[in-house]
């Protein structure tokens, strides 16, 4: 299912199982197993109950949800919500009785800056030795 | 020159409407060939016979469920013009006016807009919201593009021209009783759901009605597919939609 309209929501007393793919906004209060893929936010309600890896920008659980996490913006676990899998997100937000199980990464742009200046190192140590190499001769 | 379907008048105001409508047309100049559906010419025939006679624009003059029917005979095959008369909410939205001048001057500019379709197999459109309402809760199983299975309950299902399915329930959990004494619970449960796709397999339990405008147009298990920008339809502004 992947659309460009209004977005989607998944009601209280509503069970699925596949792909629920979006461009626009995710909400889920019931049940779902399987991937929830949205390019916009997804929210997990205090109702439901997610079985599946989540991706979006801006992901807000107050739900439970087994499954790996991929916020590229924002994740937010509100103080009814239990994660019990992987979160990947930039700025990770935990409020005070939310659980989380698992891990957690987050990506940063600083490791892929550093790597450049040590290579830089190497080609001026081998000019040094062959300026010496005509004075030897 | 338009080719005008007019649904049965209901009543002696409407038979008077239909008259001051003639006379609308003719001052505007956009007066055309006028059919009257009737038990004996269903407006699907009359529809067809405009197409046969090779008019371009199919006017059909009444309420959301017969525009629906002339709706669904001609797409594909010729422009929708709309003048609204009696339960037209839907279709007057649509066009942007629930006036009989105003509707018969915008025939005259003539503006296009283009709309998204749905066909229910074998060959039921949908270009105005289709309706499910169970007496009471009912279930529904769906599958959206071949990809997303899932099932509900509900008190409504709402089935648009664009392929959003808008589930709605409402139901009481009863309330528990303690020691037989103190009732406890006893909450309204409400739940809304949309869903949409490009094709989708509808399944309830009982076999359903859909209704537009309170009219049968099809009955359940219903598989329904997306014709996107499928008609062209005089509006108050042209654009697609």
């Amino acid at each position: 299912m992947e659309t460009n309209g209004p977005g989607t929501t998944v009601g209280v007393n509503v069970s699925l199982s596949g792909t629920l793919k979006d461009q626009n906004d995710i909400a889920v209060f019931g049940m779902v197993e399987g991937e929830v893929i949205s390019e916009k936010s997804v929210t997990i309600g205090q109702t439901a109950q997610v079985k599946g890896p989540i991706k979006g920008e801006l992901v807000t659980v107050a739900g439970v949800v087994r499954g790996a996490i991929t916020a590229s913006d924002k994740f937010e676990l509100l103080e009814t919500g239990k994660v019990f899998g992987s979160i990947s997100t930039k700025n990770l937000v935990i409020h005070s009785g939310g659980i989380f199980v698992g891990k957690s990464e987050m990506p940063t742009g600083e490791e892929t800056v550093e790597e450049p200046e040590e290579v830089e190192n190497e080609p001026d140590q081998s000019s040094t030795e062959e300026t010496l190499i005509p004075d030897e001769e | 020159m338009y080719y005008y379907i007019m649904e049965p008048p209901s009543s002696r105001a409407v038979r008077q409407t239909y008259q001051r409508l003639r006379d609308l047309l003719t001052n505007l100049g956009i007066a055309g060939e006028m059919m009257a559906a009737s038990p004996a010419r269903t407006p699907e025939e009359l529809a067809m016979m405009g197409l046969e006679r090779g008019y371009s624009t199919i006017v059909a003059v009444g309420g959301d469920a017969f525009v629906n029917y002339i709706a669904r005979t001609i797409i594909g095959q010729a422009v929708l013009g709309v003048i609204p008369i009696g339960e037209a909410g839907q279709v007057s939205e649509l066009i942007g006016t629930n006036n009989l001048k105003t509707a018969a001057e915008f025939l005259k500019f003539r503006r296009l807009s283009t709309f998204n379709t749905v066909t229910a197999d074998p060959d039921t459109l949908i270009f105005l919201d289709g309706i499910i309402e169970p007496p009471k809760l009912a279930k529904v199983s769906f599958v959206i593009d071949g990809k997303l299975r899932g099932y509900a309950y509900f008190n409504k299902l709402k089935v648009t021209r664009n392929l959003d399915i808008l589930i709605e329930s409402q139901h009481l959990v009863e309330p528990m009783k303690i020691l037989g004494l103190f009732s406890v619970g006893g909450t309204v449960i409400k739940s809304v759901s949309q869903f949409h796709g490009r094709n989708v397999r509808l399944t309830t339990e009982p076999d359903l009605a859909l209704l537009v405008n309170r009219q049968p147009i099809a009955r359940t298990p219903l598989q329904l597919r997306l014709n996107p920008n499928s008609l062209k339809v005089i509006t108050k502004r042209g654009s697609i939609l």
